[in-house]
């Protein structure tokens, strides 16, 4: 069951890849917030259940609703353009983002270790390269919070596959969640919003020293 | 045989119910669930017209689409009853003999000179290059997890035991119906009912087309239709008796027109260029179900 979860989540990947508008990634988000629920669900049996409780309320409540919601708020408030506008077309972002979850796939198939989870080794580190390549190869700087957002799920469902033995890797997993996207979101984009009417990164180049 | 049968049968009414779908949910009362066939006897009673521009390739091309079509078609197996002609590696047989006729509507198409056929040509050319490794890496896969490699084998021998190949099974369902979307140029890649030649794919491509060659070029879509509707069945019904086989048969084929006939009611079709990047996207998810099938096997963990 854990896998199929797993396997879904490989999908959104593809499909944030493809994705036009930034509603979707919006809701692309908001939906990688409820599989990493069932996934903290289905595998975190062993740990006891007021941290589970506390790593589910936050699964559920920031990653799938309330940054969502925030994320859906500046686009609106910002005035934000409804285009991604990527650097690259859409079908060389599926290419590659194939391509990093392939190289992943064989990366972990020669990693000889017993210990680590393959599956969750997997869509971890192909999470994690394909939020950095969102954040490369993206021309809004929301898109690049949410590439950051995207990387920080890879790290989480890396916590979990250790999660049963360190719980304390989760928590900290939460921490940095919870303070980057209030911290980046909340003054970061704000302040861009309010001072440059338009948020594309190309023009910070143009910001100079006299 | 069985398979050859049931395939005609459903073949017979398949257009006909996606029209009838359609015109429902638009609110009309629509053409007869046999229209269809009825044009295409109409057109078999009628010659054709070349033009003096086309060669010969022009006036066998729709000959062979058929006949290939009919080829392919006898290797569908149903359930365990083989197909008229079963044999390892069958799929890949199965995937170029269709290809096979798909290039000769492409060249007749070019052989007319037409611009507008030359376009569509290309684009159908590009979808169904596409669409190729997503369906080989599905069969590649189903191979892989059955250790046989022809269709009857593979089909009798696939069953469902774990959440993990139910997963698969419903990836697997998605990517061919989708293939089979795009190989008879149905609707989130190609809309039928456009009346615009620059927005067509497979339409444009049979405008010079007329008469007998016209119904034989219809006969083998709707023959297309009934063979992907019997591979998707056979997906379901690996070893189930024939008593429940058929009837299920018959209700997945009219479910999947039904389907068909409702989003082609309700969905715009695909922007061009989006086409492209939809159809990679289903090698992606197929790449997903060869390394899912991998894992079921246990030779990654």
């Amino acid at each position: 069951m854990i896998h199929v979860v797993l396997i879904v989540f490989l999908i959104t990947l593809f499909y944030l890849s493809i994705a036009n508008r930034m509603l979707t990634y919006v809701k692309v988000l908001a939906l990688q917030g409820v599989l990493l629920f069932f996934i903290v669900f289905l595998q975190l049996n062993e740990i006891n259940t007021l941290n589970l409780i506390l790593i589910l309320l936050e699964t559920i409540v920031f990653k799938a609703i309330a940054v969502p919601v925030f994320l859906g708020y500046l686009l609106k408030r910002n005035k934000i353009t409804r285009e991604a506008e990527p650097y690259l077309p859409n079908f060389i972002s599926l290419l590659i983002t194939t391509t990093i979850v392939v190289a992943t796939i064989l990366l972990s198939n020669s990693i000889k270790d017993t210990h680590l989870d393959k599956m969750f080794f997997v869509v971890a580190l192909s999470t994690l390269f394909t939020g950095l390549y969102f954040i490369a190869s993206r021309r809004k700087i929301i898109t690049h919070v949410m590439g950051y957002l995207v990387i920080e799920n890879g790290v989480f469902i890396l916590s979990l596959a250790v999660g049963n033995e360190m719980p304390m890797l989760v928590n900290l997993g939460i921490m940095l969640d919870i303070f980057a996207s209030v911290l980046i979101l909340g003054i970061f984009l704000n302040k861009i919003g309010d001072v440059f009417k338009d948020v594309d990164v190309d023009q910070l180049t143009n910001l100079k020293d006299y | 045989m069985l398979s050859i049968l049931l395939i005609v049968l459903a073949a017979l009414f398949f257009t006909g119910i996606i029209n009838r779908t359609k015109s429902l949910a638009s609110g009309r009362k629509g053409p007869g669930i046999m229209q269809p066939i009825k044009d295409v006897v109409r057109l078999f009673k009628k010659g054709a017209v070349y033009s003096e521009t086309s060669s010969f390739i022009f006036q066998i091309a729709p000959t062979i689409y058929l006949a290939s079509i009919i080829m392919a078609m006898l290797v569908i197996p149903f359930g365990q009853s083989k197909g008229l002609i079963s044999f390892n590696c069958d799929f890949i047989f199965f995937a170029y003999v269709l290809a096979l006729g798909k290039f000769f509507s492409i060249i007749s198409a070019m052989d007319t000179g037409s611009s507008f056929e030359g376009m569509g040509a290309s684009r159908e050319a590009l979808y169904s290059m596409f669409a190729e490794p997503a369906f080989f890496i599905l069969m590649g896969s189903f191979a892989l997890l059955t250790g046989y490699t022809s269709f009857q084998e593979i089909f009798a021998a696939l069953h469902i035991g774990s959440y993990l190949s139910y997963a698969l099974a419903t990836l697997a369902t998605f990517v061919l119906v989708m293939v089979a979307m795009i190989e008879n140029s149905r609707m989130p890649i190609d809309d039928p009912k456009t009346h615009l030649e620059l927005t067509m794919v497979h339409e444009v491509m049979i405008l010079d087309n007329s008469g007998f060659d016209l119904g034989l070029i219809l006969a083998g879509g709707y023959l297309k239709f009934a063979i992907y509707g019997a591979l998707i069945v056979n997906l379901f019904i690996g070893i189930v008796d024939y008593q429940y086989a058929i009837p299920v048969f018959f209700v997945i084929q009219f479910a999947m027109a039904v389907a068909i006939g409702l989003i082609e009611s309700f969905m715009a079709r695909f922007r061009m260029n989006h086409n492209a990047q939809f159809i990679v996207a289903l090698t992606s998810v197929s790449l997903l179900i060869f390394f899912g099938a991998l894992l079921i096997l246990g030779k990654f963990n």
